[in-house]
């Protein structure tokens, strides 16, 4: 019976930290730019798609290394250009918050019918990125899993990386905490709110690369993360990536032994049970702040 | 230097700055005063990019109009808030470092850094966290955020609001000593007309969006109109 919840443990740690990669990218670009991105779950469909084009279309060499290469530039190129083209005209506008979550709603089902149009309904698959599994006394973790895991944790620290040591990430910083202080001290606020927006589309993408190893690829596969990655950052507390962590983690526990205790069906069921619970008690979420 | 023609800004029907026009010289410090609503720091808010407008501002005889505030900001026109617009999370150092790092064109500069903070007075503070300080330390950083950017014009925006005087006198004289010794020319919104004379070599006065007078501050302050739309009978009365 222990070695079967270390199992479970195990597997909801796997799937918190692609979460915690996802919904840190989501309260990146809400902490930022105070937009909510309601096309967050088909940039996630969009990585799992280029990893399956690059891999069972094209037949690309080199693995999820060269995967990776290729679909982190597209992923930022897109996100990137993406808020320039739909949502950063809106910003100039009154109710723009408003706007904004119409417009990715639109730029959703546009995205999902494309996938459809141009992939058809069925689901499509990716070889897992490592086969095999480890065994320690006696539990076995799968390769797989071992590296989604490395993986993310690896992402996570790369973007916390990012964020506290290069010059882009020092403006991600100051626009986050002062819009107006930071444009008049030369920052150029619009491309940091447009590279957020790409960054966190990588986020996200890479999130759905590896997560497409386990549950597969399909047009509406994406409106699940959405709704997720909504949880998790309404949970940790709006615009808290620290909040967000912890939220990720403890919701992909949460769902893994959900999961194995009543049945996949119960897990929407008991993440909104916990989150309802925890904004009725603290309507900050975890982490978040007043104001 | 600074020279604003024809300004006009409209929001809706309501027109917040009208056909404006005054000029700044290199050097001066000049200040801009009107009852509130006027229409002062909706002209800072033209001057720096924030807001688009009619008419044109030249700065070195490059036009402002359409410039994003980034570039005003790295062309060398920075500005202080009312309301102190610090970056709460960051520390002292790193505030003023941010100005350096995006607004200077050549880029970062830990020596100037060291010395605003310095010249500020806050190389003791640099290690705390901005949300730390008290209103004075977050006026300093603000100040030394925008100094950080090498500006050769600075905007204070009613430095001395919520300041006892004390702190006035500090500020004043820590506005003296940036023009003076770093030769930076200033522009000052303020509602304390006794400061803005001592610290002003011109001053604008503006109600609802229109000049009402510009001049030596000792004559504009005594001129009948702007008693009678600003200052008051009592003004009048105690000078």
């Amino acid at each position: 019976m222990l070695l079967e919840y270390l199992d479970v443990f195990i597997s909801g740690m796997t799937i918190g930290s692609v979460y915690a990669l996802m919904a840190v990218g989501l309260t990146l670009v809400y902490g930022v730019s105070r937009a909510f991105n309601f096309a967050y779950g088909s940039f996630y469909s969009l990585g799992g798609y280029i990893a399956w084009v690059l891999m069972m279309l094209i037949g690309l060499r080199g693995g999820y290394f060269m995967v990776f290469a290729l679909a982190i530039p597209i992923l930022m190129v897109f996100g990137y250009f993406t808020e320039k083209a739909i949502v950063a005209p809106l910003r100039k506008r009154s109710d723009w918050e408003v706007k904004v979550m119409m417009i990715t709603l639109g730029l959703a089902l546009f995205m999902d019918n494309g996938y459809q149009v141009l992939f058809g309904p069925r689901m499509k698959s990716l070889p897992p990125i490592m086969d095999g599994a480890i065994e320690a006394g006696g539990i076995y973790i799968s390769n797989q899993d071992l590296m989604i895991f490395i993986l993310s944790i690896t992402g996570i620290l790369a973007f916390r990386w990012i964020l506290n040591n290069t010059r882009i990430g020092m403006a991600v910083r100051a626009v986050a905490q002062n819009p107006d202080g930071a444009q008049i001290v030369g920052i150029p606020k619009d491309k940091i709110f447009a590279a957020t927006f790409g960054i966190s589309t990588v986020m996200v993408g890479a999130g759905g690369v590896l997560l497409a190893q386990k549950y597969f690829i399909s047009p509406m596969g994406g409106w699940d993360i959405l709704v997720k990655s909504w949880v998790i950052t309404a949970f940790g507390g709006m615009g808290s990536i620290r909040g967000g962590l912890y939220a990720a983690f403890i919701l992909g526990l949460l769902e893994a032994f959900v999961g194995y205790w009543f049945g996949l069906n119960w897990v929407l069921f008991a993440l909104f049970a916990v989150l309802l619970t925890t904004l009725a008690i603290r309507p900050q979420g975890l982490m978040g702040k007043w104001g | 230097m600074l020279q604003a023609s024809h300004l006009t800004k409209k929001f809706g029907e309501l027109v917040a700055v009208n056909d404006l026009s005054f000029s700044v010289e290199e050097g001066q410090v000049y200040g801009i005063a009107g009852p509130n609503g006027a229409g002062k720091s909706t002209v800072y808010n033209l001057i720096t990019g924030i807001y688009s407008f009619e008419g044109d501002i030249t700065f070195d005889g490059i036009s402002l109009s359409g410039m994003p505030p980034h570039k005003i900001a790295q062309l060398g026109i920075s500005r202080t808030f009312q309301i102190p617009q610090t970056f709460p999370s960051l520390s002292v150092e790193q505030g003023v470092g941010v100005g350096s790092r995006f607004g200077d064109s050549d880029g970062y500069d830990s020596e100037n850094v060291e010395s605003i903070l310095e010249f500020l007075g806050l190389e003791e503070d640099r290690n705390l966290i901005t949300s730390d300080l008290n209103l004075l330390g977050k006026k300093k950083l603000m100040i030394g955020s925008a100094l950080a950017t090498r500006p050769r014009v600075l905007l204070l925006d009613e430095p001395m609001a919520g300041s006892n005087a004390h702190e006035i006198r500090d500020l004043m004289e820590l506005i003296r000593r940036i023009n003076k010794d770093m030769g930076v020319t200033i522009i000052v919104i303020e509602h304390f007309m006794k400061v803005l004379i001592e610290l002003t070599d011109k001053l604008l006065i503006i109600e609802s969006g229109t000049k009402i007078a510009e001049g030596d501050p000792n004559e504009v302050t005594q001129l009948p109109e702007v008693i009678e739309s600003y200052l008051g009978d009592a003004y009048a009365d105690d000078n």
